[in-house]
């Protein structure tokens, strides 16, 4: 079959069975879109921000497993997109980013709209290709998705000069089946002594944690940990990007670990005698400060990619491998050796843990203390939501304690239900994010939990959302301030609220969201908070906008204390310290 | 600290160098001289194409040789970083 080339890169995606691919036209992008007008198996969904496109792609890519796709134009609309590929690598998340690019022989002449996209998001990317001539185009998308998807997932831009998609010269047009880039083999299977090893320091653990992340979550291990922690039945903690890798209703887990983290995790981290990672990085919000981080422990850790372990703490044993390979193969030895687990030891640290937990744990019936007339506590909205959507929503979420609250009192029992910027930390994020999400799974709950300061950082969304009817929540924790920023300035700067606040400046939120056609509800009084959200809940087919007033003056606790401090230094509440 | 040196191999094509380059900067590792020629003359390479498996053709890579001056920990994070880089076939210090 011959094709020209913007038929050819189409071609190319259907190959690789896109559904869907999120965009905005320019330029240097039209062949492309003409190539795209004249197909139906893919649909393209129209943005209103580049940045938009990225993140949609990416709550798609993060809830499904499957990559996220994005076309952009050249110049303006490729720098837009830059935040939401940085996005994606700080969590990797599996993208693949079509750019257009002004004509190759226009490069380097500054062009109108032309920007070295290569360049700009070289540092942001797992790899990025410039086409050379329609020819390369499948072998390159190939190639494009394969990298993208396999070892450790991560963004792949895909820079297309407009002459390679001409629609008058025709080529060959040959899906290539089989990939093979002979300088990249991510590691697949763990290599068997160190399964051995780390079954030996299991089995001599007194004071283990597990401990997991956003790998875990990547490598689509959950079943694979749930069955593994059947046999060892250790305390299960998970990062910010690990929620609902293990189920936070089992009774072994210990809640979120880390800045935020709950009293127990960060206790049990610290006292630990050993620490298995799974598909974790000892991320700062992790550690504290790293020469402090669990000085007893000894730890295991699981990864596809080399350069994660031993980079911030030294891995006593090391796996690498898919982890979900891994887990399997160290499934079978602890199935072998499970009755030499130091069980009684164990019981007693466990006890200890629940002492913990019972000292400074969260309080998850928040909501059922407020009275009628009391200020609304962000807490208590969270709890509401979860118990309206009985734990089974998608929830996204934007970046400041409204994030931190979504991600301490909502429970999540699956993985890929919890889609949040956890490594960038981009505000703007839950909207997009949540519409890629109800595009996958349009008969599933998705709420996005958001603070009146994110939301305006994309909030041009909500048009898209009007034209491809996407009936999302959008529940606003509204403190009238860049709340996170206001706790650390009341914190660490005594108080001094320098830019965290917007001086009566604040849209109309409702009457801003009727007029994309949505529906608005504003919740001022405690007393109407469950009613209303019951309400907006069971308006199904439409994109209801919850305005809910909280305590402006609530903060975030348990809070790591930095610097110089190590994970069981904790602010308790705004008086104490542990 | 001493200083070491870092041998790499890695795909003769448009943009592969830089790569590498630019690693060093954003995680932060000095480059104190940095050296680069394609492979044109293969017989002291034929550990690539053990390693990997692969046949190589004349002038197909380039070999880098960059100095920095890092601890033990910090070259096994570089060249694992290296390593990493999807151009790059080996990257290893010379002893
Ligand atoms: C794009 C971007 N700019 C700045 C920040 C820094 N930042 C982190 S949290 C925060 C405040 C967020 O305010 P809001 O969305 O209202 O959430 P709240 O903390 O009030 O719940 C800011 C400015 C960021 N994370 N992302
Ligand atoms: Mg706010």
């Amino acid at each position: 079959m011959k094709l020209a080339g913007n038929d050819i890169l189409i071609q190319s995606l259907i190959n690789e069975d896109v559904e869907y691919i999120f965009g905005y036209p320019g330029g240097a992008a039209l062949h492309i879109y003409d190539a795209i007008f004249k197909q139906n198996k893919m649909e393209h969904i129209l943005v209103r921000h580049e940045q938009g496109a990225t993140h949609a792609a990416d709550g798609y890519a993060r809830a499904t497993g499957k990559p996220g796709v994005v076309l952009v134009t050249s110049g303006p609309g490729a720098t837009n997109a830059i935040t939401g590929i940085a996005t994606a690598f700080m969590d990797s998340i599996p993208m693949v980013v079509i750019s257009g690019q002004v004509a190759k022989h226009l490069i380097g002449t500054d062009a109108f709209q032309e920007t070295d996209m290569i360049g700009i998001s070289r540092p942001i990317v797992k790899h990025s290709f410039t086409v050379e001539s329609a020819e390369n185009i499948p072998e390159i998308v190939k190639q494009a998705f394969y990298i993208a998807t396999s070892g450790r997932p991560g963004p792949v831009v895909i820079d297309v000069p407009k002459d390679t998609t001409a629609p008058d010269k025709l080529f060959e047009f040959n899906y290539p089946n089989k990939v093979n880039i002979r300088s990249y083999s991510p590691p697949i299977d763990p290599e068997k002594n160190q399964i051995e090893r780390a079954v030996e320091a299991i089995i001599s653990s007194e004071k283990p944690v597990i401990y997991a992340g956003g790998g875990a979550i990547n490598s689509n291990a959950s079943s694979e940990l749930i069955k593994l922690n059947e046999i060892l039945d250790f305390p299960v903690t998970n990062t910010l990007m690990g929620l609902g890798v293990y189920p936070a209703t089992d009774p072994r887990f210990l809640g979120m670990l880390g800045m935020h983290g709950t009293y127990q995790a960060n206790m049990a981290m610290h006292n630990a005698d050993l620490i298995i990672a799974i598909g974790a990085r000892f991320d700062d919000r992790i550690t504290n400060t790293p020469k402090l981080f669990a000085p007893n422990a000894k730890i295991i850790h699981f990864d596809v990619d080399h350069s994660s372990v031993s980079k911030i703490i030294e891995a006593n044993i090391a796996v690498f491998g898919q982890v979900k390979n891994s887990l399997n193969e160290i499934i079978k030895l602890c199935e072998l050796k499970k009755e030499m687990i130091n069980t009684k030891k164990i019981s007693s640290w466990k006890n200890q843990i629940e002492e913990w937990k019972k000292s400074h744990g969260l309080n998850h019936d928040m909501y059922l203390e407020n009275s009628d007339d009391s200020t609304i506590m962000p807490q208590a909205v969270v709890q509401h939501v979860y118990n309206i959507t009985k734990g089974k929503a998608f929830v996204t979420s934007d970046v400041g304690q409204h994030q931190m609250f979504a991600a301490q009192y909502y429970h999540f029992d699956e993985p890929r239900k919890w889609i949040n910027s956890g490594g960038l930390g981009t505000m703007g994020f839950g909207l997009p994010s949540a519409m890629g999400v109800k595009l996958a799974f349009p008969n599933d709950e998705v709420v996005c939990i958001t603070g009146e300061g994110s939301i305006q950082m994309c909030i041009q969304e909500l048009s898209t959302c009007t034209q491809y009817n996407l009936p999302i929540k959008i529940i606003n924790i509204n403190n009238e301030a860049l709340g996170m920023v206001k706790q650390w300035q009341d914190m660490n700067y005594g108080g001094r609220h320098s830019e965290s606040t917007y001086q009566s400046s604040l849209p109309n939120f409702i009457e801003l969201v009727e007029s994309y056609g949505h529906v608005g509800i504003k919740i001022e009084k405690n007393s109407d908070l469950k009613s209303q959200l019951e309400r907006a809940f069971s308006l199904k087919d439409k994109l209801v906008f919850v305005d809910v007033y909280v305590d402006p003056d609530e903060h975030v606790y348990p809070m790591l204390v930095a610097p110089n401090g190590s994970l069981k230094d904790m602010w308790l509440d705004k008086e104490t310290k542990t | 600290m001493i200083q070491r040196k870092v041998s790499i191999i890695l795909e003769n094509k448009p943009g592969a160098l830089v790569r590498v380059v630019g690693l060093f900067h954003q995680r932060g590792y000095n480059i104190e001289s940095l050296h680069v020629d394609p492979v044109n003359d293969l017989t002291e390479y034929k550990y690539v194409e053990k390693n990997l498996n692969i046949k190589l053709k004349k002038g197909e890579v380039s070999h880098l040789i960059i100095s920095t001056t890092v601890n033990d920990n910090l070259l096994r994070q570089i060249l694992r970083q290296i390593n990493k880089l999807i151009d790059v076939l080996i990257a290893e210090e010379v002893k």
